[in-house]
């Protein structure tokens, strides 16, 4: 808003000078995508953009002449009179042209994260501050949304890890009952061709231990019902987005490891029928492994996710790296549980992701890369294409 | 007791579980031939043309489906008993495209398996 010199002299083109300088300044405000609030030195609203009417949810009318600190909670409501204050005083910048992270307030009362830049501006003897304000909503659901999303891998993973222990050992604790529940099937068998009263009382406590076997495999079965909780819903799921948000929770800290991390992802192999978070699991579960091994060897550290459409209504989905490759210890037993070459790991990982992936339909196997490393891939059913994303299937 | 016709052939890598079976098999009057894995049964090459399969999904090295996927190549059409952990929809849709008859669940009700080898082998006559 300058005032050209050769008005100054005549106070009639003064006027309709500044009259045109209001004018203009009420049309940028209208017009300026951000939302923008200029206060004079005591705090109070000069003006304010329609974007910043529209995201505090006030008109200008209303707060015209109110003071700023209406726009914002406690403490900051009760402080930015001092704040100005001793700005003015002491001219020690805090915030003015760095820009800041701070809390706004709506009328409704509700609150939402900003960024805060403000500028100073002195005409005549008159001095203004201008804000400018970005709207960080959205990016603080983005990161409240990862929250939620390591909590529920995190929380599945727990329980799928229960639930692996769980369905080993109800495989471990069958074989045995399966032979103890045949063998006294055949004595209960021959007992029958036996005359005599020994032969009698022996059948009836043969049957009645083979009561018990059957008792026990009950008990497993229950046991293996409780854990069959956890298989969850199929639905309609777009594969790169659950490629994404599962390589998001994996890769959280992997640029200080120095891992180049690519994405190869078919367009054709868009929609599958999974249970999101068994599937994430799966895919961190492979991408940590794949971390694990080259944080370990290697010199090279290249992580590459990527897909492929099959033919077959199926997609596969691989996890490669450039690490050791496979131990030759853990080579034969690999996908079965508790097998680790790691001090600190559980062997359980690769035994969930068959666990899961073998539920949904699919098959998960390991090839080696020829040039070092390891790739492993999986199978997973895609979703027919008129089928909308999100229905149970 | 009458022998019935045909050999019950259990692939199981479980040694208690195979001779266990065998026991309880042969006192119902058939034939059994153990195998302790996949790669024992795929090296017979002297299998018989009228019996049944009993086998282990879960095993190592080829699973249960893969071996009879692998036979069924091999032109060999024996009925085959599947036993599994667990036997959810998904794995008896696959077992019912590899030809499979019967998915048993673990551990095995009284008398199941013994039906399902009986009416397998009944469809020899
Ligand atoms: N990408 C890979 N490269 C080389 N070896 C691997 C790779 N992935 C797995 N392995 C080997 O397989 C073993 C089993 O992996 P798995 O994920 O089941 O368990 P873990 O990683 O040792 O422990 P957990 O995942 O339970 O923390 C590992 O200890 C490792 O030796
Ligand atoms: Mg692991």
């Amino acid at each position: 808003m300058t005032v050209p010199t050769n008005m100054q002299k005549d106070p009639a083109a003064l006027v309709t000078a500044l009259e045109a300088a209001e004018a203009r300044l009420r049309s940028i405000m209208q017009t300026v995508p951000d939302a923008m609030i200029i206060i004079d030195e005591r705090g109070r609203i000069e003006s304010l953009s329609t974007t910043a009417e529209r995201l505090f949810g006030y008109s200008m009318d209303e707060v015209a002449g109110k003071n700023i600190k209406l726009l914002m909670p406690t403490p900051h409501r009760e402080q930015h009179d001092n704040y100005l204050k001793r700005y003015l005083t002491t001219g020690e910048r805090r915030i003015i042209g760095i820009g800041r992270v701070v809390v706004g307030q709506r009328k409704d009362g509700t609150t939402f994260p900003m960024h805060l830049t403000i500028g100073e501006l002195r005409s005549a003897n008159k001095h203004y501050f201008t804000g400018f304000i970005r709207d960080l909503t959205d990016q603080q659901v983005t990161e409240s949304r990862l929250k939620e999303l390591q909590s529920e891998v995190t929380h599945m993973s727990r329980f799928t890890a229960l639930g692996e222990m769980a369905s080993t050992l109800a495989h471990e604790i069958n074989q045995p009952l399966t032979a103890i529940a045949n063998y006294l099937k055949g004595c209960q068998r021959l007992l029958e061709r036996i005359d005599g009263e020994p032969a009698l009382v022996l059948h009836d406590a043969v049957s009645k231990a083979a009561d018990q076997a059957l008792r026990a495999g009950d008990i497993i079965r229950r046991l293996r019902e409780f854990v069959a909780r956890g298989e969850g819903e199929r639905r309609v799921e777009s594969l790169p987005k659950l490629i994404e948000d599962a390589s998001t929770l994996a890769l959280i800290g992997v640029k200080e490891n120095g891992i180049a991390v690519s994405f190869r992802l078919d367009p054709a192999a868009a929609l599958v029928l999974a249970d999101r978070i068994q599937i994430q699991q799966v895919l961190v579960n492979l991408i940590r492994n794949a971390m694990e091994t080259m944080i370990e060897s290697g010199s090279r550290r290249e992580l590459e996710i990527g897909t492929v459409a099959n033919a077959d209504e199926t997609v596969e989905v691989r996890v490669s790296d450039t690490g050791a490759g496979l131990a030759p210890e853990v080579a034969a037993h690999l996908f079965q549980p508790f097998v680790t070459t790691k001090r600190k790991g559980m062997g359980l990982g690769l035994s969930i992701c068959r666990t899961i992936v073998e539920a949904h339909g699919g098959r998960i196997w390991v090839d080696s890369r020829p040039s070092g490393g390891t790739i492993f891939r999986f199978t997973l059913r895609t979703a027919p294409i008129d089928e909308e994303p999100a229905r149970a299937g | 007791m009458a022998r019935t016709a045909g050999t019950v052939l259990i692939v199981d890598d479980d040694a208690a579980v195979r001779s266990s079976l065998k026991f309880a098999l042969e006192v119902e009057g058939l034939s059994v031939r153990l195998y302790d894995g996949p790669t024992a049964l795929l090296a017979d090459r002297d299998l018989p043309l009228c019996g049944c399969l009993v086998v282990d999904y879960r095993m190592p090295g080829l699973d249960g489906l893969q071996l009879v996927d692998t036979l069924r190549a091999r032109n060999v059409t024996l009925p085959v008993i599947l036993i599994a952990g667990r036997a959810n929809k998904q794995l008896r849709r696959v077992a019912a495209k590899s030809g499979i008859s019967y998915v048993l669940e673990k551990p095995l009700s009284d008398g199941a398996l013994m039906e399902s080898i009986r009416s397998a082998l009944a469809s020899y006559g």
